[in-house]
């Protein structure tokens, strides 16, 4: 029963960190001096969180269940945050004072429409956790009658 | 003995495979955003009720010694163990991953409700025991 509440709140984690991710990106949608690299600003690279189960924990119960074909994963883990290669978008505005000999700025490759479509899924991830977490709390308090 | 009875030997493992069920819908819900995750699911009423119609055949290890671990069967006991087993026929998302958050979430509701409703039988169990001590 412990294992139900900690694969839910791994998953809280994952999605709040996905938020936090989603939050720098739209944050920085704008950001023309991320770095200085070679003489000249790059700008905001946008940044999306890449997660994977998390493997059942490596000790010997777990690897006899694994064999008696009763093995749970322990909920799911962001392994890194990577960088989308997109290219930049070129907006012409000469006065900027990052443009180039052309007038073309670098902006950065966060789509704000995405942004908000994978806010909005984050949230809801996270909201459906939060009720299988409250579903276990309810059962775990319901065994708690047994016998009285 | 009284306190090994058929009925809450029944219960008593209805309720560990709807509290395993609790975590592989949990694991289930956790991975729904996980690219190439394939859902879990707990089978275990279906092999209940093999094996309470006597159709189960299934391998029982020998055992010699208590202390060995039962294969197929509880000790003590002839009810199934609840088997987790991986869906990989389906593919529901674009990322490979399986989880339909829908259905997720109905199974959560009532596994819910039938831990709930085992909960309530064992005590009842415990009740009727308690008159027979009683006699009242």
């Amino acid at each position: 029963m412990w294992d139900s509440f900690r694969i839910s709140a791994s998953a809280l984690t994952a999605q709040r960190l996905r938020m936090d991710v989603i939050a720098s990106n739209i944050a920085n949608a704008e950001t023309t001096r991320a770095q200085y690299a070679d003489g000249r600003w790059v700008p905001y690279q946008r940044k999306m969180v890449v997660m994977e189960p998390s493997p059942a924990k490596p000790s010997f119960s777990a690897i006899l269940d694994q064999a008696v074909h009763n093995s749970v994963g322990q909920g799911v883990r962001v392994t890194r945050i990577v960088h989308d290669t997109e290219p930049f978008k070129r907006v012409y505005n000469p006065t900027h004072p990052d443009a180039d000999q052309d007038g073309y700025v670098l902006m950065p490759n966060v789509d704000l429409l995405k942004e908000q479509v994978d806010l909005l899924g984050a949230t809801r991830s996270y909201e459906a956790n939060v009720t299988a977490l409250n579903a276990a709390k309810s059962m775990f308090i319901k065994a708690l009658e047994i016998g009285k | 003995m009284v306190f090994e009875t058929r009925a809450l030997s029944l219960l008593e493992r209805s309720l560990d495979a709807a509290a395993l069920r609790q975590k592989v819908i949990a694991n289930n819900i956790a991975n729904v955003d996980t690219p190439n995750y394939k859902r879990s699911d707990v089978r275990f009423e279906e092999l209940l009720r093999q094996e309470l119609d006597g159709k189960r055949k299934s391998i029982v290890g020998y055992r010699t010694d208590p202390r060995h671990i039962p294969i197929g069967r509880r000790p003590g006991g002839t009810v199934s163990l609840p088997q987790v087993v991986t869906d990989n026929s389906t593919t529901f998302n674009h990322n490979g991953n399986n989880v339909d958050i829908e259905y997720e979430m109905a199974l959560l509701a009532q596994n819910q409700l039938r831990y709930n409703l085992l909960i309530d039988r064992t005590n009842g169990y415990f009740k009727n025991l308690r008159t027979a001590i009683d006699r009242r």
